[in-house]
């Protein structure tokens, strides 16, 4: 059987070694760099008439950038618009890097959770440093909820400072886990395929994984996209808190 | 120029009965298929956008999974921490253990909240397929 994890190895391009840490340049990295790459000249090509008529590249962009911002003027409000590169930016290289991920093959960036961890890391210290700069210590209004009696306000204020320390795991472990699950499964029945057609009279099976993993790729290719969605759809949420705390 | 009028003495471009009913078949056979199209298509894009917020479904209840489990996770974790530094063991790891559980569930909560609105002002309330009414 094929080994399902193997694809998510990392090796090493180029060794760096930077004061005894290991920052070597990985398939990963390069992966990286081909996804901001190919996002950056696509929307170089694509904006590059900027014609009232838009052409079909160019639509592609403007819908591309009119859902994002969209979603920002929904959950955040006008004053999000600020924030428009920071999370444009955000569900693109998502975007990207799970549909690069879903060419057979290719390295899926964010199957690893140092990637999630580390964007989501990044939306929580943004929301923090955005939070009490611009509210200072009314912040912490976020951790209280109007209308509660003061007998129980500790409990609650102890629940709610949880519920959002909690939110950087989980906003990086559900784009892992998603992408991670998914090539497992896909592998996992493409090795299937192979494994039936050798075991003698069962090869009769082997069209119905076939067919699975048809189904499970297009499955995925909406996973690919649902997940960078509600990654920035949560930015935005955890951004307009960040703007607006109080409930 | 005008075209002169033809055998039958009618204007240029005007119909013989037969014509007319032949012309109003072909109308109204053009109606229908038109119709028949207009339908799949209708039914084409209701079973896109029900596969959507089939989807969308899936993401949300992948989404409370992990809210649940992360809050309860970091609760254990404070709980585990503060027993560390203060030497209580095992009492504050039970409480933020508990405390945990409650985050996560107000986390699901607010999470199916937002789900409600998103579902209702995406599709105007009725979620899925339709389903004939037995009454």
């Amino acid at each position: 059987m094929p080994d399902p994890i193997h694809q998510f190895d990392l090796h090493r391009i180029v060794p760096i070694n930077l004061f005894g840490w290991d920052v070597s340049f990985t398939n990963s990295a390069a992966y990286m760099v081909l996804v901001v790459v190919l996002s950056t000249g696509f929307f170089m090509i694509a904006t590059r008439t900027r014609s009232l008529v838009p052409s079909r590249l160019q639509s592609v962009a403007e819908i591309a950038h009119d859902f994002v911002a969209d979603m920002l003027r929904q959950n955040v409000g006008k004053e999000g618009m600020k924030y428009f590169p920071f999370v444009f930016a955000l569900f693109i290289f998502i975007f990207m890097s799970n549909m690069l991920g879903m060419i057979p093959g290719a390295f899926t960036v964010t199957s690893h959770l140092v990637v999630t961890a580390a964007l989501a890391a990044m939306v929580f210290l943004t929301v923090l440093v955005v939070g009490f700069a611009r509210n200072g210590l009314r912040f912490f209004k976020l951790f209280v909820p109007s209308g509660v009696p003061w007998y129980i306000l500790p409990l609650v204020i102890l629940i709610e400072m949880i519920s959002f320390l909690a939110r950087p795991i989980s906003h990086s472990m559900r784009l892992f886990a998603n992408m991670l699950a998914g090539h497992i499964t896909l592998k996992v029945f493409s090795g299937f395929v192979v494994m039936l057609l050798g075991a003698g009279i069962f090869a009769v099976l082997s069209p119905l994984s076939l067919l699975m993993v048809v189904a499970i790729t297009a499955l995925e290719v909406l996973v690919a996209f649902l997940q960078a969605y509600v990654f920035t759809m949560l930015t935005c949420i955890y951004l307009n808190d960040a703007l607006h705390p109080g409930h | 120029m005008a075209d002169p009028p033809d055998k039958q003495g009618r204007a240029p471009g005007e119909m013989t009965p037969e014509e007319l009913a032949r012309f109003e078949r072909r109308v109204s056979e053009l109606g229908n298929k038109l119709g028949k199209v207009k339908a799949g298509r209708n039914a084409d894009a209701e079973a896109d956008r029900d596969a959507e917020m089939r989807g969308r479904g899936m993401a949300y209840g992948l989404r409370m999974a992990m809210d649940l489990v992360a809050a309860v996770f970091v609760g254990g974790l404070i709980g585990w921490g503060l027993d560390w530094v203060l030497g209580t063991r095992p009492w504050l790891l039970l409480l933020f253990f508990l405390l945990g559980f409650a985050a996560g569930i107000l986390n699901v909560m607010r999470t199916y909240q937002q789900m409600q609105r998103e579902f209702a002002a995406r599709t105007g309330g009725n979620i899925g397929h339709r389903v004939p009414d037995d009454d």
